[in-house]
């Protein structure tokens, strides 16, 4: 997804002066190429992300786009109280990209992960949350986070995520998107684990059992209608998300379910209120913890 | 000058009485750096237009100090003074920390100190990006140098020759708990920003004058300024001079009579705060 992301936004900021790369000592040497080409828009703060956060409320207050760019875990945990008060709180255009979003620095240790994000932000008032699924996906978050005049915050992959779409298509923030069809329940997925789901989905094909997979890219607003329809469509549902599986997506299907009094029945699947353990590859990393295309087959195999 | 600022001192205190509550210590010891800033031609502002292009910029890092902000903006005509009566009650547009963007004249939330200095650094470097010669100043509490993200701002305001900042520091010495001495065995952060690499001004917090001066000297040093203000927490009623205890706290019966009198309060304006509570 970083090369996507690159891409997008040194297209947006040859486009846009006001937009304003905004690192902690986080770029690549992609980052460095278009520091050469648009030195006043990109803006280095050192490895400070407090500060990098608040300092971008400033800049927005000025008109300015900052997308603030830095490792997931840094962002949305050091730096959770600087994204309330002086981005949330005060409704300041400023988006802010995690990159490294789940389990995808697999190497580093529980340090670099981010797999509790999406519960602390999500209960940030005016702050949208997109968790896209592909690098094309990423690519159109990105120009959408564009688009609103208010804090996004972009969850973002980092380990050569392959991408799901064959084709263009319709990105709108808060709409969810149908991957398959079937008939003997639905998975709510978000983000790049729909690339092990969708395995599962083609192995449990060959035994001729068929699920629906809904790509929740955006996680705040909800897309609650659809979450309403296919719920009261299916007697059973799954969340799947590289999170815990407290205060992430499964919980804010929970909530819809619950809220509307929808009779079916929910089974979550992430970190089971644990932090991931283990070293290797993206793929090891994620068969260590249970999600994988094999763990996920057996979880939703004995539930069907 | 000297009634005036006993006069924003009293009216700070009668606006807290009849609250119940506020940070009034933390009040007392801003009042000449504010009325310095917004009286003395320093801050280039428009109170019928908050938002004039072209204006300078106040954050005041120290929320809790923001009794004092808001007299004197209302003082300036930024809002009708009867506002000040609603202080912290419902339906009021002013706490007890300042809110962006229903206080006209307040630029940014603060309250959770080590944030404004850090916002400040942006505004000013966005205006320099737009080769705007609007000027940033940042009032910060001495107790708030403790929190990291001070130093952040300040090694990132260095290091981008943002010399149309100002760093206005609240030197009063105390903290909630105790002195800075004791809390965190500071005696003065001059040599703090001197060695981040800033120009650094001492002067008395409490001479508008010696402010004024200060302010208006021509910063040519491609660095942001610092300006030391020493101050006495508490300043104008000699009970709450330089006592932590008066952090969060307001008179009693007896205290209140020395309140009265170095303030200069009527009966009759005691009576009208106690109709409000």
């Amino acid at each position: 997804m970083q090369k996507a992301y690159i891409k997008t936004i040194y297209n947006l900021m040859k486009q846009d002066k006001n937009v304003i790369l905004c690192l902690s000592d986080s770029g690549t040497d992609y980052d460095e190429m278009i520091a050469r080409e648009l030195p006043s828009q990109v803006i280095n703060f050192g490895i400070s992300e407090n500060n990098k956060v608040a300092a971008s409320a400033g800049l927005a207050s000025q008109g300015k786009i900052p997308f603030v760019y830095t490792t997931n875990a840094f962002l949305a945990y050091r730096s959770y109280e600087f994204i309330r008060d002086d981005i949330c709180l005060q409704n300041r255009n400023v988006k802010l990209v995690g990159m490294g979003s789940g389990l995808s620095w697999s190497t580093l240790g529980p340090t670099h992960h981010a797999t509790e994000d999406i519960a602390v932000l999500k209960a940030l008032p005016n702050l949208t949350i997109l968790s896209p699924a592909s690098p094309f996906e990423l690519e159109k978050s990105i120009l959408a986070a564009y688009q609103i005049d208010g804090p996004v915050y972009i969850r973002m992959g980092m380990s050569n995520e392959k991408e799901i779409y064959e084709d263009d298509y319709s990105f709108i923030v808060s709409k969810n998107i149908k991957i398959t069809d079937g008939d003997m329940g639905t998975v709510f997925v978000t983000g790049s684990i729909i690339n092990e789901l969708l395995d599962t989905i083609e192995m449990l094909n060959k035994e001729g059992i068929s699920l629906r997979v809904i790509n929740v890219h955006t996680l705040k607003p909800l897309d609650e209608g659809n979450i309403i329809e296919e719920c009261k469509n299916s007697k059973i549902v799954f969340s799947l998300e590289e999170h815990n599986i407290i205060g992430g997506l499964g919980s804010s299907i929970a909530d819809v379910i619950a809220t509307n009094s929808i009779d079916t029945k929910l089974i979550k699947i992430g970190l089971n209120d644990t932090f991931a353990t283990g070293y290797g590859t993206y793929s090891e990393i994620k068969r260590l913890n249970g999600l994988d295309k094999d763990s996920i087959y057996k979880i939703i195999k004995d539930n069907l | 000058m000297e009634d005036k600022l006993k006069e924003i001192r009293k009216e700070i205190f009668l606006t807290a009485y009849s609250a119940s509550i506020a940070h009034i210590a933390s009040a007392f010891s801003i009042v000449e750096i504010l009325y310095t800033l917004y009286k003395c031609n320093i801050l280039n502002y428009d109170p019928k237009n908050p938002n004039s292009e072209g204006r300078d910029y106040f954050i005041l890092s120290k929320g809790h100090g923001s009794l004092a902000l808001y007299q004197v903006l209302a003082d300036v005509g930024f809002f009708d003074k009867s506002i000040l009566k609603t202080f912290s009650k419902p339906g009021s547009i002013l706490g007890g920390e300042p809110c962006y963007p229903y206080v006209p004249g307040v630029e940014t939330s603060t309250g959770s100190l080590g944030h404004g200095l850090s916002y400040a650094t942006g505004v000013a470097k966005a205006l320099k990006l737009d080769g705007k010669k609007s000027k940033v100043y940042c009032l910060l509490g001495d107790g708030e140098c403790e929190e990291g993200t001070v130093w952040e701002a300040t090694m990132f305001a260095v290091h981008e020759r943002l010399d149309n900042l100002t760093i206005i520091v609240d030197c009063n010495k105390i903290q909630k708990m105790g002195s800075l001495e004791d809390v965190m065995g500071i005696k003065s952060y001059k040599e703090y920003f001197q060695a981040f690499g800033c120009d650094v001004c001492e002067v008395n917090g409490h001479d508008v004058e010696e402010l004024e001066k200060c302010f208006k000297q021509v910063n040519n040093s491609l660095k942001p300024r610092v300006v030391l203000a020493n101050t006495v927490k508490g300043k104008g009623v000699s009970i709450v001079e330089n006592n932590p205890r008066w952090h969060w706290k307001l008179p009693n019966k007896r205290e209140l009579k020395v309140f009265v009198n170095e303030l200069n309060i009527s009966d009759e304006e005691i009576e009208e705060c106690k109709k409000l509570i």
